[in-house]
């Protein structure tokens, strides 16, 4: 049988990929609950502002893409750190990346349970994702990120889906007024809180930069990339506010898909079917990625760096995320203030990794490469 | 000994078995036993509750039968049918809810509504109607007179929605959602008449606060078209000056006054003569142009009412409070709106530009 290599790396991705990989990470659950959170349509502006400080955010990420220590993997991020460090920072990473992939996972189940399977057992299909996910994963991280070009081309189209919305009959475009913030209440906050969260994806790129090339050249995609992000949230966000007003939206749970099963052809008519299906390479993807990146964490706190992959380490990191999401589901998920909980954990969670790890990273950068 | 490649495939021929044993679907549906539903309709029963009936199976050849049950709840109704039917209803087809006057009077159908709204299996395309009569015996009638009764009345709605064809209003139940919510808009739904032989177009209720306050008819339910659905009519019957206008198509401009006291209306209207039965001569110019101004005063004297009325109502189903939102200043509350909108003096004016189908002599 063939040992099992997750983490060679034999050629690294260009440009276009950084691209898809910046759009792709920043369009996981988050996207599709978002409109719930933003509800007035001035919140627009947010997605805008905040999209521009996560291109600033990005820059300074390529400082560190474009730095000798990052094509050095692992031992350049020692190198900055020292190895306990590392082993600490790795700790952290692997509780936040379990909490990550449940979280998303979770939100995937359940609109997949809400709206295709609502009498089977939610276990099953918490299983069935991620059985496709470890599948993905065991190709390797080479593979898994080359995944990210099948899962743009199944998710990105789906944009195109909403466009009606934009016309009448429902659309109603005084719906957008007022343009400008009138009152700004705690929802606000935590709306523009929840939108710098859901930009937060490119983080775990940190980790895989040895696999994507580091020319000078990077910033141009990251920045088209994280574009193509804002134009995607703005263009759903500005839909919804026009199909549902911003006194109905609030009530609403996942109003992107809702909005998918309004559209109807006549020859096919639970379009929203489709959606929530292409939509999982997205989610395949994302948490396969995850996944590498729990097992690398795993691998650095238990100082197993220098060891093989191995075929038992993938399965009970993936073992292990399986039993941590089921047992949120089980006691956090179901009831809603557990449930809340969790998504606030998230979003603060993701906005302060967001807001730390480019910084942290760019400091130290700058002050070596001084010494 | 089972080659290597083939391990996948055993692996996936191992799953659907497991699968199939412990069966994660639990509804199964074989396409012989359910019989899915193309309406609901909701009527007032006794003490308070609910007298649902609805038509099984359609599209089937097979004798329809007529099911209807007194309940508590609807999602009951839907429940019990099943238990005396032999087939599975199923609600995924479910393309009309009829709400019969009376309840829609009393208000609370936006609860009735939230219950179909909110189930995933249901679209929210389904047509929202207010039956005046008994729809039931309608339905019952029309069981021996003509099959698939129901269906037919679903395509007759989707005609008129698809491409606004300007006669009728039709509304669906995200739109009287929407409606419902938006603290600057009130819902419309369709009013149909039925009794044994007929079921008719009546014109559009007004809600207001989930209750149904007012129905415009005839020449107000054309103006309603006109002024907000479709902005389009095929025909428009004056019959006071014995004329038909055809294809008439209207331009709206509503203006607002800065401190909210006027509304100026425009209407600018384009159309073509398709009858006369007066006894103007219209075929030259100075008659024509007198019966014009004639159909604008009348028009605009009409119009005038219609909207005195709303006002009188606080009903605002022209959406005419959504015309206060500007982009850079807040937004007006519901109760100021209305307010506003019960005291507003309104101006209409009506611009009529037709056409004579024949040639209209010239003066020289």
């Amino acid at each position: 049988m063939k040992t099992l290599s997750l983490f060679n790396q034999t050629f690294t991705l260009g440009g276009i990929h950084f691209l898809l990989l910046v759009n792709r990470t920043q369009m996981h659950y988050f996207i599709l609950i978002m409109p719930v959170y933003l509800v007035h349509s001035y919140m627009v502006w947010g997605i805008v502002a905040l999209g521009l400080l996560s291109q600033l955010n990005l820059m300074m990420l390529c400082k560190w893409f474009t730095s000798s220590y990052a094509k050095r993997g692992y031992q350049g991020i020692v190198q900055l750190f020292g190895k306990r460090t590392v082993q600490v920072f790795a700790i952290f990473g692997f509780l936040i990346i379990l909490l990550k992939i449940s979280i998303i996972t979770l939100g995937y189940v359940e609109m997949l349970h809400n709206f295709i399977y609502p009498s089977m057992n939610k276990k099953w299909l918490i299983f069935f994702i991620l059985s496709i996910s470890l599948f993905v994963a065991s190709h390797g991280m080479e593979k898994t990120l080359r995944f990210v070009v099948i899962a743009f081309f199944c998710g990105a189209w789906i944009l195109i889906m909403f466009i009606p919305f934009f016309f009448p009959p429902i659309a109603n475009y005084r719906d957008l007024y007022p343009l400008i913030p009138t009152e700004w209440s705690g929802q606000s906050w935590q709306g523009l809180l929840f939108i710098w969260s859901a930009f937060s994806g490119p983080v775990y790129l940190v980790f895989m930069v040895p696999w994507l090339s580091s020319n000078q050249k990077i910033s141009k995609y990251l920045v088209i990339g994280n574009m193509l992000t804002i134009i995607e949230y703005s263009l759903l966000f500005i839909a919804t506010v026009l199909f549902y007003g911003s006194n109905f939206l609030n009530k609403i749970n996942f109003p992107v898909v809702y909005m998918g099963r309004y559209i109807q052809t006549s020859g096919l008519e639970r379009i929203d079917y489709i959606l929530i299906s292409f939509h999982m390479f997205n989610y395949v993807f994302d948490i396969s990625i995850l996944l590498l990146c729990f097992y690398g964490a795993g691998r650095v706190f238990m100082k197993k760096m220098n060891a093989r992959t191995t075929r038992i380490g993938l399965l009970s990191s993936w073992f292990v995320i399986l039993i941590s999401i089921i047992i949120m589901d089980q006691w956090l998920w179901q009831t809603v203030p557990g449930q809340k909980m969790l998504l606030n954990i998230q979003i603060w969670l993701g906005a302060i990794i967001y807001l730390l790890v480019p910084t942290i990273l760019f400091t130290v950068v700058k002050r070596k490469e001084s010494m | 000994m089972i080659p290597y490649k083939h391990y996948g495939l055993l692996a996936i021929v191992s799953l659907m078995w497991i699968v199939g044993c412990s069966s994660p679907y639990v509804e199964n549906n074989m396409i012989e036993e359910i019989a899915p539903v193309v309406f609901w309709s909701i009527d007032k029963g006794t003490e308070g509750k609910f007298k649902i009936s609805t038509l099984v199976p359609p599209l089937i050849k097979e004798k329809k039968r007529f099911l209807s049950k007194e309940v508590d709840l609807l999602k009951q109704g839907g429940k019990e049918f099943n238990l005396i039917y032999y087939r599975e209803l199923k609600q995924g087809q479910l393309r009309m809810l009829l709400i019969n006057e009376e309840l829609a009077k009393e208000g609370g159908i936006e609860k009735l509504i939230n219950t179909i709204l909110v189930d995933p299996d249901i679209s929210m395309r389904v047509y929202l109607l207010i039956v005046r009569g008994d729809f039931d015996e309608y339905i019952k009638n029309q069981l021996t007179k003509q099959e698939n009764q129901d269906y037919f009345l679903y395509r007759m709605l989707k005609h008129y929605e698809e491409h606004n064809q300007g006669e009728m209003s039709i509304v669906n139940i995200h739109q009287f959602m929407k409606m419902l919510y938006s603290p600057l808009k009130d819902p419309i739904v369709p009013v149909f008449h039925a009794d044994k032989n007929n079921f008719n177009y009546v014109g559009t209720a007004f809600f207001r606060n989930d209750k149904e306050v007012m129905v415009t008819q005839d020449v107000s339910d054309e103006i309603f078209q006109l002024l907000d659905n479709d902005h389009f009519l095929k025909v428009l019957a004056i019959p006071k000056l014995s004329i038909s206008l055809g294809r008439v198509r209207s331009n709206i401009r509503m203006k607002l006054s800065s401190d909210y006291s006027s509304l100026s209306l425009h209407v600018g209207l384009k159309g073509r003569i398709e009858e006369y039965q007066g006894e103007k001569n219209i075929q030259s110019e100075e008659p024509l142009e007198h019966l014009i101004h004639e159909i604008e005063v009348y028009l605009e004297e009409q119009t005038s009412e219609l909207l005195k009325s709303m006002q009188r109502l606080k009903v605002d189903p022209l959406e005419v409070g959504t015309h206060s939102l500007k982009p850079f200043s807040k937004e007006l509350t519901e109760e100021q709106w209305l307010k506003y909108w019960g005291n507003m003096k309104i101006n209409v004016d009506f611009d009529i530009k037709i056409q004579p189908l024949i040639n209209v002599e010239r003066l020289s």
